[in-house]
């Protein structure tokens, strides 16, 4: 398989999981926020900046917007071009990416993420705001359609590798975000509020962190109605079959990994390899006790940066264009892998720009 | 009920129309098209239409407009009544085509290696040696099997008495096929029972053909050749055609960041390394293909490209250098070409050609540019033409200044009203609409034309631009055995 196919299904399978994942975090948030104001003051501009911290792009939408509010961040996360975060961009970036491998993919896949895209094409912030519920289920539909037509019309070949690999570390990722935010938001709005209500406001907001990983009914299955926070982070990071925890996605993304090189435990052939193998050993003998006693906050941090260098190294194992041997190239004009953070999407405008320029 | 071609005014004194002969009357292949049609309502073909819609849009088949600050993706237009060719017309074009693309490869092999044809004054040899399109780095380099057109696209006209004359010819990247095998499959899904009552030749094995004809060019090897698309990338035009022939024959689509080029020999790179490349059907320009030989500034190339061609390491469809032989100022020598090289007598003609470099065509195009069509040799797309008759006073003095300025980069050519063919404006208006036709030629081992093309249609009233840059749609082109 070509390398630029195989990085450009990679960034396809990465945008639409994002994009789902944002959709989710917004649809939580605004059925939170309805249930907030029944019980208790607490400003809601706070919940509104954790969204911005989940996609860690807050200088950005502080230069821009300057205030944090339900129309303010949907129209960033949501409709905004320069955000490259956007559920808009996102869609965009993978129908481009898959655009561009149409004769790698079935045409099932292509429109499906077409017609997602002349959908977002449609919609308006009005109707956002008017019916947000609908809006995020078109959207997180649309993304389980497209792993499902994925699933059942894409060879097991090693694009499906790729596929999966990007699919899984974008949604650690989102996950391990996604708790640390919680955490810190929580940790702050209880040193104001937590006299009067914070019994119930904490449990509210630790329900709507399981309901953004869609986690809830699973969650209550395994631990009835105590609506715990060490349980649930237990659950979110070390549960190994829900397919939504970290854990499972690591677990994940390390077969697909290992399928790909036909590495298996104790005998890696890249870095890659090793790297995701390390990380998924790891997880298997963590305890809550480990990771308190490590802090939540530097836990999720170390994870978040294993993921980060899982995909580096993918990228210089299997995308990089540089061949060495043939073309020594200086070190500041390869093309590197732009991992995740606040510059996500830089490497593929690169790109973009590129070929718009020299191809009028 | 409003009956479709009840009011249809095809105006056969003035026009040639495809479906009402000039006596009155449809011309009998397409008699069960409009029995068929004369049992839709509106309603009907509103439905058909929306249906094909989606169809195109969902399958992504669309073309970037330029020009404004990000390109535009449209639908190609696409007009629901077929063009019908009976056979014996088509038995015609075909070896018309075959004759003129057997001409034009013996002519550039000629003008990359003896030149013949030069010394015999033929053609004036400055035409050739001061066209931008000359490569002269490639004389006396002979590629596989000596051919250098292997995908031609010609577009075919007919004039006010029905006459099928060639317009110009594409030898270099010629596009549009995607969309005469997708405007086959949207025709199939609206209309099934129309379709099955006709017996229309299949055009679905275009891209098996081509394959084909790539790999019987390739390099002599020991093994299958293995065969690649070149395109510029998903911002160019015609992407959508590239990737659409690509995954046709299950090949894979490159860019030229996706090749390499090391001792004379081109790679592809993949995950598991370099892998060898024996064919490249090219949808890139001679000029960005390699900016060790051609623009320094190409980022669309192959460093060393050219090079490894040159060792017939890699073959390239079509060939460099076939530029020559689709300006428009060598097309007009194009039935002297046949002639010269076949001993035959041109089975489809030109249109008749002035070139402002003759001194006695220069002062009759300049006396008569309000009834001709002048057209730049070197630009396509309808950019860069006056049409006389539709022209205003300083547009013709603005003509005037440039031809006489640079006589060599003109043509004029007669108006001629293209045959017209009843299309459907705005849904429910019959309107005959000005078309051209271009049918795909192959040539590897043996040339193959498959029954049909691209039919364009100039979906204005009254237009005779089809291009789709210029606001011009396409029809299916159906060939069929009476």
């Amino acid at each position: 398989m070509l390398s630029r196919v195989a990085e450009s299904l990679f960034w396809m399978s990465r945008y639409v999981e994002r994009a789902e994942n944002t959709a989710r975090f917004l649809d939580v948030n605004f059925n939170l926020l309805l249930d907030l104001n029944r019980i208790t003051t607490v400003e809601t501009p706070d919940c509104w900046i954790a969204l911005i911290l989940v996609t860690s792009d807050r200088e950005k939408f502080d230069s821009l917007y300057g205030q944090y509010g339900a129309e303010t961040v949907t129209d960033y996360l949501v409709f905004n071009r320069n955000n490259p975060n956007s559920i808009i961009s996102c869609i965009g970036l993978a129908r481009e990416n898959a655009r561009s491998v149409i004769e790698s993919i079935s045409s099932e896949m292509w429109e499906q993420i077409n017609n997602l895209y002349h959908y977002l094409q449609t919609v308006t912030p009005q109707s956002v705001q008017n019916d947000p519920f609908s809006f995020y289920r078109e959207i997180k539909n649309a993304s389980h359609l497209f792993q499902g037509i994925t699933d059942s019309t894409f060879p097991r070949n090693e694009g499906w590798d790729f596929v999966q690999i990007a699919k899984y570390l974008e949604r650690a990722d989102n996950a391990a975000r996604l708790i640390d935010v919680k955490y810190h938001m929580l940790e702050t709005s209880h040193a104001g509020h937590g006299d009067v209500v914070s019994g119930s406001v904490d449990i509210i907001q630790w329900m709507a962190v399981l309901k953004s990983c869609s986690a809830l009914e699973a969650f209550r299955k395994v631990y009835f109605a105590r609506i715990k926070p060490q349980s649930i982070l237990e659950f979110l990071i070390l549960d190994r079959t829900f397919p939504r925890s970290i854990n499972f996605s690591v677990c994940a993304a390390k077969d697909a990994l290992w399928r790909l090189s036909g590495g298996s435990a104790g005998r890696s052939f890249n870095s890659a390899d090793r790297l995701i193998g390390k990380m998924e050993a790891e997880l298997s003998y963590t305890t809550m006790d480990d990771i308190a006693s490590k802090g939540l906050h530097s836990y999720l941090a170390g994870l978040e940066q294993g993921i980060m260098d899982v995909g580096e190294q993918t990228h210089l194992t299997y995308f990089a264009y540089h061949t060495p041997e043939i073309e020594p190239v200086e070190e500041g004009l390869r093309t590197t892998f732009s991992g995740n953070g606040g510059k996500r999407a830089e490497w593929s405008q690169a790109q973009q720009q590129q070929q718009q320029a020299y191809c009028r | 009920m409003k009956r479709f071609f009840d009011n249809y005014d095809a105006d056969a004194s003035r026009f040639f129309d495809e479906l009402v002969a000039r006596e009155g009357g449809p011309r009998p292949h397409y008699e069960k098209l409009l029995r068929r049609f004369a049992m839709f309502s509106q309603e009907d073909v509103k439905t058909r239409r929306e249906m094909t819609n989606i169809f195109f849009r969902s399958q992504g088949i669309t073309f970037t407009v330029y020009g404004l600050e990000e390109g535009i993706e449209r639908i190609f237009p696409f007009d629901l009544i077929p063009r019908v060719i009976p056979a014996a017309e088509w038995a015609l074009i075909e070896r018309g085509l075959a004759q003129r693309i057997a001409a034009l490869n013996l002519f550039l092999y000629d003008i990359y290696h003896t030149q013949n044809i030069l010394r015999d004054k033929v053609i004036p040899a400055e035409l050739i040696l001061g066209s931008q399109h000359f490569r002269r780095e490639f004389v006396g380099v002979t590629p596989p099997q000596g051919i250098y057109i292997h995908v031609a696209g010609s577009d075919i006209i007919r004039d006010g008495e029905g006459r099928y004359l060639v317009l110009e010819d594409n030898l270099r990247t010629p596009s549009g096929v995607s969309y005469m095998l997708q405007n086959r499959q949207a025709m199939k899904r609206a209309f099934p029972v129309l379709f099955s009552q006709y017996k229309v030749r299949p055009v679905e094995d275009y891209p098996q053909e081509l394959l084909r004809t790539l790999q019987e060019v390739s390099p002599p090897l020991q093994r299958e050749p293995n065969v690649v698309v070149l395109t510029p990338g998903i911002y160019n035009s015609a992407y959508f055609e590239h990737s659409f022939l690509a995954r046709q024959m299950g090949v894979e689509l490159t860019e030229g960041r996706d090749l390499v080029v090391n001792d004379n020999v081109v790679y592809k790179r993949t995950t598991r390394g370099l892998e060898r490349v024996d064919v490249i059907y090219r949808r890139v320009d001679d000029a960005y293909l390699d900016p060790l030989c051609f623009r320094p500034d190409s980022k669309l190339g192959v460093a060393g490209l050219i090079n490894a061609y040159r060792k017939g390491n890699v073959t390239l469809a079509n060939a460099i250098g076939t530029g020559i032989a689709d300006d428009k100022v060598i097309y007009s020598f194009v039935p002297k070409m046949i002639k010269y090289y076949l001993g035959e007598d041109p089975v489809l003609e030109n249109v008749p050609t002035w070139l402002p470099g003759t001194p006695s065509d220069m002062k009759y195009i300049l006396e008569h540019l309000d009834e001709l069509v002048v057209k730049s040799a070197n630009e396509s797309g309808g950019y860069g033409m006056l049409i006389g008759p539709e022209s205003t006073a300083q547009e013709q003095e603005q003509f005037r200044e440039l031809i006489v300025a640079n006589p060599r980069n003109y043509i004029a050519q007669p108006t001629i009203s293209l045959s017209r063919h009843p299309s459907l404006l705005n849904d429910s208006e019959m309107y005959g609409c000005h078309i051209d036709l271009r049918p795909y030629v192959l040539t590897g081992k043996k040339t193959t034309i498959v029954p049909g093309g691209l039919t364009r249609v100039a979906l204005k009233r009254g237009s005779l631009v089809v291009n789709s840059s210029q606001g011009g749609g396409s029809k299916d082109t159906w060939v069929v055995d009476e």
